[in-house]
């Protein structure tokens, strides 16, 4: 009873003073909502991450000229760097006893054209035969591109989803030549559907034989090398092997670092962890000081609340409410009012992210848990500042309450 | 003996200056009593009044009611003992002007933990015997002044207190009206109620059996009043 009438109290007074009532949320609004949306944005990016990697498995890496990139002159000094060759993969395939499969890829981007249909920015990724089975690409519809395929630099291509809905969208598009620049391409197989990442659609690709690639885009060869490592057991041999081999091969002094990167799937983790930690730590100063102001403002309007309602303080003291009972309906009236803030903090948390995923690359999804925490967090607020204005009422003197006008 | 004070001071510090509200109150009511209290402005009746009724508690001397000794006894064993035996009835009504009738008149019972059903059912009862059950759903400004304080009267009632008391309850309503309540009380005090009633109107005063004149914070007399 006395419960619920400190809620309905507390909402009657926010009902009664909508402009008042945003102003003594707005802290509590915005905390709430920082934590919902940082903590939706980058659970969504970790789910996908780690789904990624482990398609990606944990003894398959990946060298490449650049590592994981944080700032602006490591991107300065990592351009400089010498690009890997198809000499560099190999050395690696032949001297690397621990690396089971090795393969390569390079990436550019251009416009693909069927008839008069045209797309513009697929991705045109240059990849050695062995490719579908290192970068998991899974097959929908015909085969790979197979060795032979690559030794003689033949103009073919294994397309993805995208290709096919919109270049092909009443045809088989098996068989079919498709132009890329000045030069056709003949497709040998589909893609199954792998939808996007982080905005990057993953379907918009064609694959075709690195050695073609190499032919037609002359400037662009951002080489990737690709290993799997015989077993798990060999991972760190094969990595090893492979650091020297390439340290010997680029000139780098002993007294030198690397000048390429080895990313493993728990590389490429930690970088995200990172990623995640600083995010996680911007969004709790931000939501901290909101929530301190929040809390502030809300002690603020149970003060104006309690000296408004002193008589009426009295009244109850005079009926028999001891310091305990009316302590309780200031301190649930200050949680309902935090909660309230809370939740609409939640909503609005969730539709940014939602909007966010929409709009942007980021994915988004709104965890269960932390709309736990920030409704617990809120309440908190609502007892620690609520708490003060609380006793403040219950202490009234019973007589100068009731005189109160 | 329902009260019994002995020698009771209130003083007031203002700063330097001291106030002798009260100077030494020795009285004695007995349980059934109807007991009226007169003197003029500033005599010291509300202090008194707050005293007996628990919601303050006197600078020296000593308060028994029921045999317990009140006077020192904290703030929450006193909002216990204003719950369960004092019934107040105030000159400006003093009822939460957001509740309707019913939840006024609810509210000591909402302080005893009295299960919702048990206090609507005793909140209807207090209002049937003030004569408001047609009342219950109006708010206070949609009650007229009379009507008002019947409510707080059915408040006072609603617990079953020991002692009801009354600081004026006639003075903020018109004669007739006034008359209509002290009738109530009437009623109450032939029903078993314990009655205190602070009035400066001797006709007011006359309702009750004993009457006692207070002048500068000390008893001046006492008298029975034959019916
Ligand atoms: N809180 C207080 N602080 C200081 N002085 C007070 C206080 N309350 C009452 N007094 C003083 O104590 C004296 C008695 O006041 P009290 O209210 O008991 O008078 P009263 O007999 O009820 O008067 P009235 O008939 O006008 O209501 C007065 O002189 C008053 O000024
Ligand atoms: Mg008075």
């Amino acid at each position: 009873m006395q419960f619920l009438e400190g809620i309905v109290i507390a909402l009657r007074s926010l009902v009664a003073n909508k402009l008042r009532s945003i102003l003594t949320l707005i802290g509590v609004i915005i905390g709430v909502m920082t934590v919902i949306a940082v903590v939706a944005i980058i659970s969504g990016m970790n789910k996908y991450v780690e789904t990624e990697i482990s398609s990606m498995g944990s003894t398959t890496f990946l060298i490449r000229k650049f590592g994981m990139i944080t700032s602006s002159e490591e991107w300065f000094k990592q351009i400089k760097r010498k690009n890997l060759t198809l000499k560099d993969m190999e050395a690696i395939k032949e001297n690397c006893p621990d690396c089971g499969k090795v393969g390569a890829e390079a990436i550019s981007w251009r416009k693909v054209k069927y008839k008069n249909k045209h797309l513009s920015n697929m991705t045109i990724v240059g990849a050695t035969a062995n490719i579908t089975e290192i970068a998991n690409h899974d097959v929908y519809e015909g085969r790979g591109i197979s060795e032979f395929e690559v030794e003689h630099n033949r103009q073919v291509c294994f397309v993805g989803w995208e290709i096919v809905e919109n270049l092909f969208p009443n045809e088989d598009p098996m068989g079919k030549d498709i132009k890329i620049g000045n030069d056709y391409f003949r497709i040998i197989g589909v893609a199954k559907k792998k939808g996007t990442f982080l905005g990057d659609n993953q379907d918009n690709f064609v694959l075709i034989p690195i050695t073609t690639y190499q032919k037609i885009f002359k400037r662009s060869m951002f080489l990737m090398v690709f290993v799997k490592a015989r077993d798990f057991m060999s991972m760190q041999e094969a990595m090893d092997q492979c650091r020297l081999i390439l340290r010997a091969r680029r000139n780098v002094p002993y007294d030198k670092e690397d000048d390429f990167a080895i990313l493993t799937s728990e590389s490429i983790m930690d970088f995200f962890r990172q990623f995640t930690r600083l995010a996680l730590m911007v969004m709790g100063g931000i939501a901290s000081i909101s929530l301190v102001v929040g809390g502030i403002v809300i002690m603020n309007i149970m003060l104006v609340s309690v000296t408004e309602r002193t008589k009426e303080i009295g009244i109850r003291k005079a009926l028999g409410a001891r310091r305990r009972n009316i302590l309780w309906q200031f301190l649930v009236e200050a949680v309902t009012l935090a909660l309230v803030g809370g939740i609409a903090g939640v909503a609005m948390g969730a539709l940014i992210a939602k909007i966010l995923s929409l709009t942007t690359p980021l994915p988004s999804a709104v965890e269960g848990w932390s709309v736990a925490v920030a409704l617990f967090v809120a309440s908190s607020v609502g007892i620690f500042f609520g708490i003060f204005p609380a006793m403040k009422a219950a202490r009234l003197n019973p007589i100068e309450a009731l005189r109160y006008e | 003996m329902l009260i019994r004070t002995e020698n009771l001071w209130k003083v007031y510090e203002m700063g330097a200056e001291k106030v002798n509200a009260l100077r030494g109150i020795t009285l004695q009511v007995e349980k059934g009593e109807y007991m009226a209290i007169m003197g003029p402005s500033g005599s010291g009746k509300s202090t008194l009044m707050n005293l007996i009724g628990c919601l303050d508690t006197p600078s020296k001397g000593d308060y028994y009611l029921n045999d317990r000794l009140v006077s020192q006894m904290n703030d929450d064993e006193l909002a216990y003992i204003r719950n369960k035996e004092i019934g107040f009835v105030f000159q400006t009504f003093n009822l939460l002007p957001r509740a309707t009738a019913a939840h006024n008149v609810e509210l000591p019972l909402v302080y005893n933990g009295t299960e919702s059903e048990e206090r609507k059912r005793k909140a209807k009862e207090a209002l049937k015997m003030v004569d408001l059950e047609d009342r219950m759903t109006h708010k206070p400004n949609e009650l007229s002044g009379g009507e008002r304080q019947r409510v707080a009267i059915a408040r006072a009632l609603v617990n079953n207190p020991s002692l009801i008391l009354a600081d004026e309850p006639t003075g903020n309503l018109d004669t007739a009206t006034g008359v209509d309540i002290m009738k109530l009380f009437d009623k109450l005090h032939k029903q078993g109620n314990t009655i205190i009633i602070v009035t400066h109107e001797l006709d007011i005063a006359t309702y009750a059996d004993r009457v006692i004149h207070i002048r500068d914070g000390m008893v001046e007399k006492e008298e029975r009043i034959k019916h």
